[in-house]
C-alpha cells in the first residue's frame, strides 16, 4: 500500500480533483464532531423519543423490553392537571431566575467598569469562586443557612428586629419557597453573565461615550442609548443560555428539599424524574422530558440565530 | 503463520473454557472449590459491623474461595438504585429489601422464587408472620424475613419527673401529658413535649389506625384509597391536635434527624424505633448521658389502656434473579438470618429478630418495642405501594394538613384519590 502513493502532478494540477478535495474537506473536518454528537446526544435524544412511545414500567425495565402505546403517554400529561400546574410554575420560575440574573449581572458589571483595579481583582475573584463552587456544596450551605432551627438567616432576622423567624420555615409556603429557591439560583448564575456582560461592556468605545456624554445625555441614557444597543447580542445570547439552564432546574430544588420535594415545588425537570424513578413510569417520564426538550428548542432557536448573526458581523 | 497462531489461541481458548466450565460443574459439590465474587447490598444502619464480619467469617470458613463484597447503601434514594441495578445484567446477588418494597422487586420479575428452598431457612415456621407476608407475591415467596422494627414513644424519665406526670395511658392522656410540660418548659422556646416532624408518615399511621381508618382497603381486586374515610380523618384530626400543641419540628421535614435533636435536650418525647436509642446516646452524635434517663412506652389508642396499632416496619433479604451465583447468595442469606447470627441481631442490633420464638430476646428499654410489634399493621401489600410511597402521596399530605395549606377533609381526599390510582396500576 505504502509504495504505491505516487507524486501529485503539478504541472497539469487537474482541477477535478482539487475541487473535490476541497469540497470534501469540510466534510472531513467536522465529520468527527458530528459522528461525537450523534453519538452523545442524538443517539440518546433518539432513544428517550422511542421510550416516550412505550409503556415501560419496572417488568419491562428489567426485561429489557416495553410495551407500545403510541401517543398514550402524552395524552395522558396533556390532561392531567398537575402537568399545566408544572408548565406554568417552571415558566414563572424561569422568568423570574432570568430577569434577576440579567438585573444584578449588569449591575455588578458596570460596578466592575467604576471601580479601582484592586477592588475589581477582588470582585472578580469573588464571582469565580462562586462559580467554581460545585453546585451541590453551594446548595448544602444555602440550605443550612435557611434551616427551620439552626439557620443564620432565622437568627439574624430575628436579631435585626425584623420579625420573629424563631423557628420560620422558609418552605411551608411554595410561593417564599420558591423564592428562596430563585435566589439560590441567581446567586449561582451571576458570576457567568456578570463576566460576560462585562467583557462586553469593554468593547463599547470610549470616545462614544464621551460623545454622548459631552452631548448632554445622563447616565441612565448613555446605557439605555448607547450601550445597551452595543451590548444587545450578548443580552440575547446570555439570556439564551440562562433560559435553558434555568428551565432545566433540577439539583438545587431537589437537594434544596431534601431530596423529597412536595408537588409545590414540582418544575418539569423534578417531576419528569419524579414520573420515572419515583413512580417507575418511565415511559411517562420520557415523554414529560421530551415535552420539555420541546420548549427548549424554541428558545435554542433564537440562540443559534443571533449566533450567527454575531458571527457573520464579526466576519 | 499468523493464521496458525489465531486458530492456536482461539483453540487454546476452547479448551480453557471447556476446561472451566467441566470444573465448574465438577466441583461444586465441593465448596472449597468455589470460586467468585458474591455482592451483597445491606441498608445503612442494619446490621452491626461485628455481625457482617460474624457472617463473612462462617462463609469465608465454609467457601474459602468466594470473595463476599458487602457494600452498605442509604434509604434516601434507594428505590431508583434499585431500578437500575436490577435493570443491569449483573444486580447485586443479595440485597437487604425495605418490606414495603418486596412486592413491587418480585412481581417484576427482580427476585429468585425461593419457595422450594424455604424448609432450609432457620427458624421459618416461626418466621414473623407480618414480613412472611410482605415476601409472599402470589403465593411464591420471594425473600427471606430479615428484621423487624416497630415504634413506641421514646421519652425523657427526669423531664417526666420534674413536670410531676406519669406515661399517659390513653391519647387524651397524651395531650394532657404534653400540655404539661410544655408549661413546665416554657420558658425554652425550642422545647417540644411531642416532637413530631411533618413528614414522618410511619409514625402516622397508628392514630389513623387506632380510630379504624386505613391508608386502602382492597375489595375484589380492585384498591380504593380510605384516607378520607371519617375514621381516618378522625385520626388524623387528634395527631394536628397534638402536632399544633406540642411539637416545634419542622412541620416540612422528615424523621433523619430526630434523634440528633431529642440528643440536644429540648425534646420530652419522640415516636420512634428501638435502636434509636443507641443513635441518641451515642457519644458522637448524640449525648451518653442520657442512657439511664430514657424510657420508652407505647403510642396509646384513645381507648384508655389499650395500645394504637403501630406501623410493622422492617427489612428482607431478597436473592437477584439475574444472580450468577443464587446457591451461594442463599447461602449467604441463610447464615445472616441463621439462629446464631439472628440472636446477635437482637442482642448487639436491637432489632426485632424475624421469629417469634426470639421475641423474649427483647430485655430492658427494649422490651417495649418487643411489645409494641404484637399489635402491628402493615401497609397495602401491594406491588404498586412503592410507587405510593416514592410519589410522596402521605408526607405531603401531612405537610399540607400540618402546615394548614389544606383543610383535612381537602388533602386526605386528593391523598386517597391519588392512593386509589396508584395502587391499581395508573401513573
Amino acid at each position: 500500500m505504502g509504495v504505491a502513493i505516487a507524486t501529485p502532478d503539478l504541472e497539469s494540477a487537474p482541477r477535478r480533483p482539487g475541487r473535490l478535495r476541497t469540497n470534501l474537506l469540510p466534510y472531513a473536518l467536522i465529520g468527527p464532531s458530528v459522528v461525537v454528537i450523534g453519538g452523545i446526544l442524538a443517539f440518546p435524544l433518539g432513544m428517550l423519543v422511542w421510550l416516550s412511545l412505550q409503556h415501560y414500567g419496572l417488568r419491562e425495565l428489567i426485561a429489557h423490553q416495553g410495551e407500545w402505546v403510541g401517543a398514550g403517554n402524552y395524552q395522558a400529561i396533556l390532561v392531567d392537571p398537575l402537568f399545566r400546574q408544572v408548565i406554568v410554575r417552571s415558566l414563572l420560575f424561569t422568568l423570574a431566575c432570568v430577569g434577576l440574573t440579567l438585573l444584578f449581572s449588569t449591575l455588578i458589571a458596570l460596578l466592575l467598569l467604576k471601580v479601582r483595579q484592586a477592588v475589581r481583582v477582588i470582585l472578580m475573584s469573588a464571582l469565580v469562586f462562586v462559580w467554581a463552587t460545585p453546585v451541590i456544596v453551594t446548595v448544602d450551605i444555602w440550605q443550612w443557612m435557611f434551616d427551620y432551627e439552626f439557620g443564620v438567616i432565622n437568627y439574624l432576622l430575628t436579631q435585626l428586629h425584623v420579625g420573629n423567624f424563631i423557628h420560620h420555615n422558609w418552605f411551608d409556603n411554595p410561593v417564599q419557597g420558591l423564592s428562596v429557591l430563585v435566589l439560590v439560583v441567581v446567586w449561582g448564575a451571576i458570576p457567568f453573565v456578570t463576566i460576560t456582560v462585562f467583557a462586553g461592556l469593554l468593547q463599547v468605545p470610549a470616545d462614544v461615550m464621551d460623545a454622548a456624554h459631552v452631548d448632554g445625555a445622563g447616565a441612565w441614557q448613555r446605557f439605555w442609548f448607547v450601550t445597551a444597543p452595543i451590548l444587545k447580542p450578548i443580552f440575547l445570547i446570555v439570556t439564551c443560555l440562562s433560559t435553558i439552564w434555568d428551565f432545566g432546574v433540577f439539583i438545587q430544588i431537589y437537594v434544596m428539599l431534601n431530596a423529597r420535594p412536595s408537588s409545590d415545588y414540582f418544575t418539569i425537570a423534578i417531576y419528569s424524574y419524579r414520573e420515572s424513578f419515583g413512580v417507575t413510569q418511565y415511559g411517562l417520564g420520557a415523554a414529560i422530558a421530551v415535552i420539555m426538550v420541546l420548549i427548549l428548542v424554541i428558545v435554542t432557536f433564537f440562540y443559534v440565530r443571533e449566533t450567527v448573526r454575531v458571527a457573520e458581523v464579526a466576519a | 503463520m499468523k493464521l496458525r497462531r489465531a486458530s492456536l489461541s482461539v483453540l487454546g481458548l476452547a479448551v480453557a473454557l471447556v476446561a472451566a466450565a467441566c470444573g465448574g460443574t465438577a466441583t461444586s459439590n465441593n465448596p472449597a472449590n468455589q470460586t467468585g465474587t458474591l455482592t451483597v447490598w445491606l441498608m445503612n444502619g442494619s446490621a452491626p459491623q461485628s455481625v457482617v464480619d460474624g457472617v463473612n467469617a462462617d462463609f469465608k470458613a465454609k467457601y474459602p474461595n468466594v470473595t463476599v463484597k458487602v457494600e452498605i447503601q442509604q434509604w434516601g434514594e434507594i428505590g431508583t438504585k434499585l431500578d437500575t441495578a436490577y435493570a443491569g445484567s449483573t444486580p447485586p446477588d443479595v440485597v437487604e429489601l425495605g418490606n414495603t418494597l418486596v412486592a413491587k422487586y418480585a412481581a417484576a420479575g427482580a427476585l429468585e422464587d425461593i419457595s422450594g428452598k424455604k424448609g432450609s431457612f432457620d427458624n421459618s415456621g416461626t418466621w414473623l408472620q407480618s414480613l412472611t407476608d410482605s415476601c409472599t407475591v402470589s403465593g411464591k415467596l420471594y425473600c427471606v424475613p430479615y428484621y423487624a422494627g416497630s415504634r413506641a414513644i421514646i421519652y425523657r424519665k427526669d423531664f417526666f419527673a420534674s413536670a410531676n406526670v406519669q406515661v399517659p395511658d390513653s391519647l387524651d392522656g397524651l395531650l394532657t401529658v404534653g400540655q404539661k410540660l410544655m408549661a413546665a418548659h416554657s420558658s425554652d422556646p425550642n422545647f417540644s413535649a411531642l416532637y413530631f416532624p411533618g413528614k414522618y408518615w410511619y409514625a402516622a399511621l397508628p392514630f389513623i389506625w387506632d380510630f379504624g381508618g386505613d391508608i386502602a382497603t382492597q375489595s375484589g381486586g380492585k384498591w380504593q384509597g380510605s384516607l378520607s374515610t371519617s375514621s381516618s380523618q378522625q385520626g388524623l384530626t387528634t395527631l394536628t391536635n397534638l402536632v399544633s400543641s406540642l411539637s416545634r419540628a419542622d412541620k416540612t421535614g422528615d424523621e433523619a434527624k430526630q434523634d440528633a435533636a431529642f440528643a440536644q435536650g429540648h425534646i420530652a418525647m419522640i415516636i420512634a424505633n428501638g435502636w434509636e436509642v443507641g443513635v441518641i446516646t451515642d457519644p458522637k452524635a448524640g449525648d451518653p448521658s442520657l442512657k439511664d434517663k430514657l424510657g420508652a412506652f407505647p403510642i396509646p389508642s384513645h381507648t384508655s389502656g389499650q395500645t394504637a396499632p403501630v406501623f410493622l416496619g422492617g427489612s428482607d433479604l431478597g436473592v437477584a434473579a439475574k444472580s450468577q451465583h443464587k446457591d451461594l447468595a442463599n447461602e449467604w442469606v441463610g447464615m445472616l438470618t441463621g439462629q446464631k447470627h439472628m440472636t446477635e441481631m437482637a442482642t448487639v442490633g436491637g432489632v426485632i429478630p424475624n421469629n417469634t420464638s426470639m421475641l423474649n430476646l427483647g430485655t430492658g428499654i427494649n422490651a417495649t418495642f418487643y411489645g409494641a410489634a404484637k399489635n402491628s399493621k402493615f401497609v397495602p401489600n401491594s406491588q404498586n405501594w412503592a410507587s405510593v410511597e416514592n410519589a410522596n402521596v402521605l408526607p405531603d399530605m401531612l405537610v399540607k394538613i400540618f402546615t394548614k395549606q389544606q383543610p383535612i377533609p381537602d388533602a386526605t381526599k386528593s391523598a386517597s384519590d391519588r392512593i386509589t390510582t396508584l395502587l391499581n396500576g395508573g401513573g
